[in-house]
């Protein structure tokens, strides 16, 4: 994977002395990136925390507390679709712009697969709420069979629609990502028709779960965080303590390199996408327990939040995806707050215009990227 | 002249010292079977078109032959005949050039007195069958009548088998002369659309209103992803720009009301300066990220819109009651009022603007500023190596794309007389992508043809399938034909064509000479293999 330079202000100007004498160069260059890199931290932190000021000096600090839970709740989903994003990033360089949609396929999935246990005599909604154990249960039940389902599309998206374009120019992955995302929007359009489609899962989880002052956090809400919490560390450990997470790593640092070392890319690169899919559909199942409705084009939205998300994390770091996926959640919530709640996706569309042109680094993020 | 145009021709080769000769006359010989595609599909279309169509209460006929038939004079039946024979020596005769290209063994029938003189005694049966059923058809701004598809049957067939005629007896010329042929054709057979379809309404306004539209975005989209290579997710926002300064300068909404001629301008100029604003930050960013960027401002347009920004949008239900564009003669004594609701000023009207922009797009392509873009696409470095401003070179060709999406703004608002932000949402800017994708990313034609056949499949083929089929599964007895909802298939069309066309044939459907190289071979990351091989 090549490291391009970081951009500056005058990036093309900058190429052309870079190429003509490339230490001084070069080094000019990357300070004046770090330099408006880190003034772009500063700026984002102290946007934050006028954000955070603003919600307590307008709304009062019950409603701040209640905000930064569901900022939390939401953030936790954001994460968990921003890691899939991060991954692929890391290992092949693909925006996979279809990924946003394979989480809301997964949501479906997940009603589809109840409907068909539902036929074969196991009410999973009735033993969900049925008792703790039959909770438990329940989610041992769907939560494997939606992450392998939608793992499984996730590497036949890739097999279909990027294997062979792994050496083409950039543009062509991303154009077949497009058209993968439009045709799975499409065949859920078809599926699940224009309107809401309920997932009838949210009688699951209900009740308050405890009290902090006058805050309350609901059940779902802490089951939503402990959920993405748990599937980021355990992700975490995979990649850094297995032999694949060794050979994923492997893989994303030096394609070439892997291979002559031994690794099965092609497998790596499957695992990733499988990996990647599911943590997705794990978002997936939680947002249908927690929303409930679902629609036919919810993973553009996500899709596009969760890359923000990802980018501001750093992407290809996958602990940037989660910092980045609960920054954003809170950033979206407080910002839906204070301006109104059409204004949120815009606040969100700005945030990944400026991450993207001040800092595409993000905030942890080693590599930037900077090719054609 | 010898024909010599497509006789197994080698695939061209990135390493051989290629003059351009051999792949611009590959090329002209694509647009040669594009014109005998598109006749004999024209042809067949007609003869099918009344088993897809209800018979009309007003007793048209129900098939072509009927309907020439009961034309006034006695002579309908010699005409037809003779344009009968004359077809199926026409199809005879292009079947052959296929087989003889094909098989590579024999050569093409060569230009001789045969060759022209079967399409010369066709095209004149056709122009006679022309006269007998220009006898009972209105006149160019008459009134329309009920949608009778069945009727304009006889006007494909007859478009069709013009098509054919001049494909086939100027054959060494279209092949010779492809971009030319290929204009020359779009523009006789374009010109007269609302003439041919005087009949279906619908199918005016739809050649207004989607064709000429997406035709004009594609287009735009080309400067700024075929030729500076610049993928633009955010098209859709330039071209609301441009509605939305149409709509609000013509409209009670700010008590203005500009002449559309000048409208158009200045919703073209808003756009290439909001282009140009969107550039300047973001053109440092290559490739995917830029992509992205774009998608995020894409978005945000139609939001600001949405929520009234500045109380100038009016909101979710956008700008209505914008003025109808009058005739430029209006006031003289001249005048012919207002375009009102007849779609077919609307369709000529787009029709000169496309016109307009093909030319100044050919001229810029092959200027200074195109062969600077070319460089940049291939080489960003390299191409700065050489004097080449990347920065300005860059924010031209984003300026100039949004323009030309500021131009299909500002007649969208005109013609509809309403703006709303759902227009513009990302499905139009993945339309016009996949428009330039299809139709083969950088060339001109190639993305012209992949607008029409694009929003000819979104836009009309799709919305009157289950009509269409419900016809159909009546005639054949199954009934079960119409009650699908076509429609809904749409996004499903979008992805499988983008998929398949980036998978199969990346280049798109009349491949771009420089782009195909480097789509199909990857310039940028060429594996060691393939260089070896060539070595």
């Amino acid at each position: 994977m090549p490291d391009g330079e970081a951009p500056a202000a005058t990036a093309t100007r900058a190429s052309v002395r870079t190429a003509a004498s490339p230490p001084l160069r070069s080094r000019i260059r990357l300070r004046a990136a770090s330099l408006s890199g880190q003034i772009f931290i500063y700026f984002l932190f102290a946007s934050f925390v006028g954000l955070v000021v603003a919600e307590v000096a307008t709304k009062g600090g019950n409603q701040t507390g209640a905000q930064i839970m569901n900022g939390l709740q939401i953030g936790a989903i954001y994460a968990l679709i921003a890691i899939g994003y991060t991954m692929v990033y890391g290992i092949i360089e693909l925006i996979n712009f279809a990924h946003g949609d394979v989480f809301t396929f997964g949501a479906m999935l997940s009603v589809w697969i109840g409907a068909l246990l539902g036929k074969v005599g196991l009410d999973v909604t009735k033993l969900a709420t049925s008792n703790f154990a039959g909770l438990i249960a329940a989610l041992l039940i769907i939560f494997p069979l939606t992450m392998v389902c939608t793992g499984m599309l996730g590497v036949v998206i890739e097999r279909v629609a990027y294997r062979r374009l792994r050496n083409a120019p950039r543009l062509a992955p991303l154009i077949t990502a497009i058209g993968m995302s439009f045709l799975l929007e499409g065949i859920m359009f078809v599926a699940a028709g224009s309107g809401n489609y309920p997932a009838q899962k949210d009688d699951w989880i209900t009740g308050i779960a405890f009290t902090i002052g006058s805050v309350r956090v609901s059940w779902p809400q802490l089951f939503v965080i402990i959920v993405a919490v748990v599937m980021m560390l355990l992700l975490q450990g995979f990649v850094r303590y297995t032999r694949m997470g060794k050979a994923m790593r492997a893989t994303a640092q030096d394609r070439d390199a892997a291979l002559l070392s031994g690794i099965n890319i092609n497998r790596t690169i499957s695992l990733t996408f499988f990996i990647g899919s599911a943590l997705a559909a794990a978002g997936a199942v939680v947002y249908a327990i927690y929303y409930d409705l679902l629609q036919w084009n919810l993973g553009f939205r996500f899709g596009i939040i969760a890359f923000t998300a990802a980018v501001l994390g750093g992407i290809g770091n996958i602990l940037g995806a989660g910092l980045g996926g609960f920054l954003i959640g809170l950033i979206y919530v407080f910002g839906s707050d204070l301006l109104g709640g059409q204004w949120g996706n815009s606040i969100i569309f700005a945030m990944l215009i400026l991450v993207l042109t001040l800092r595409p680094s993000g905030l942890l993020g080693m590599r930037v990227p900077d090719r054609a | 002249m010898p024909d010599q145009s497509d006789i197994a021709e080698p695939q061209a080769r990135v390493d051989l010292p290629d003059t351009g000769t051999q792949t611009r006359r590959a090329e002209s010989a694509s647009v040669f079977w594009l014109v005998v595609v598109g006749g004999v599909l024209l042809m067949l279309l007609a003869w099918l078109l009344p088993w897809f169509v209800e018979q009309t209460a007003s007793g048209v006929g129900h098939s072509p032959m009927d309907v020439i038939v009961s034309a006034p004079t006695g002579v309908g039946w010699i005409a037809i005949w003779a344009l009968g024979i004359g077809m199926v020596l026409l199809i005879a005769g292009v079947a052959y050039d296929a087989f003889a290209v094909n098989s590579g063994r024999v050569e093409p029938f060569r230009w001789s007195r045969i060759r022209a003189g079967i399409a010369l005694f066709c095209a004149a049966c056709t122009l006679l069958v022309l006269v007998l059923v220009t006898s009972r058809s209105e006149l160019v701004f008459g009134s329309v009548s009920a949608n009778a598809l069945t009727d304009n049957a006889v006007w494909m067939m007859l478009a069709g088998s013009l098509l054919l005629a001049f494909a086939y007896g100027l054959r060494p010329w279209v092949t010779s002369h492809g971009g030319l042929a290929f204009t020359a054709v779009a523009f006789v057979i374009g010109g007269l659309f609302p003439l041919m379809f005087n009949q279906a309404p619908g199918f005016v306004v739809w050649g207004a209103q989607s064709a000429g539209i997406y035709v004009l975005l594609a287009l735009g989209l080309n400067v700024v992803v075929g030729f500076a290579g610049l993928l633009d997710l955010g098209y859709a926002a330039f071209f609301a720009i441009g509605a939305y300064t149409t709509a609000s300068m013509a409209s009670a909404n700010h008590g203005l009301h500009l002449p559309f001629w000048v409208l158009i301008f200045i919703g073209a100029a808003a756009a290439g300066l909001f282009g140009a604003i969107l550039g300047a930050p973001t053109l440092r960013l290559r490739g995917d990220y830029l992509a992205i960027v774009t998608l995020g401002f894409g978005e945000i347009v139609p939001d600001m819109a949405q929520n009234n920004l500045f109380g100038a949008t009016g909101g979710p239900n956008g700008i209505s009651g914008v003025d109808s564009p009058a005739f430029p003669t209006h006031g003289s004594s001249l005048d012919f009022g207002i375009f009102g609701i007849n779609p077919r000023p609307y369709y000529w009207t787009i029709l000169v603007l496309i016109a307009l922009v093909v030319v100044l797009l050919r001229n810029v392509e092959r200027s200074r500023l195109g062969r600077a873009w070319i460089a940049i696409r291939e080489d960003e470095v390299a191409a700065s190596a050489t004097g080449i401003n990347t920065v300005s070179t860059k924010l031209l060709a984003f300026s100039i794309g949004a323009s030309v999406s500021g131009f299909a703004g500002a007649f969208f608002g005109a013609m509809l007389s309403s703006v709303t932000p759902d227009n513009f949402q990302f499905a139009v800017s993945v339309t016009a992508l996949t428009t330039v994708v299809l139709g083969g990313i950088g060339n001109i034609t190639g993305v012209v043809v992949g607008a029409m056949l694009v929003s000819f499949v979104i836009f009309w083929v799709l919305p009157e399938l289950q009509g269409w089929m419900g016809t159909l599964g009546k005639n054949i007895g199954v009934q079960s034909l119409g009650t699908i909802q076509y429609s809904d298939y749409k996004f499903v069309v979008y992805g499988l064509v983008l998929i398949s066309i980036m998978l199969l044939r990346p280049s798109g459907l009349l491949p771009s000479r420089a782009r195909k190289v480097e789509l199909e071979t990857g310039a940028e990351s060429e594996p060691l293999a393939a260089v070896q091989e060539r070595a």
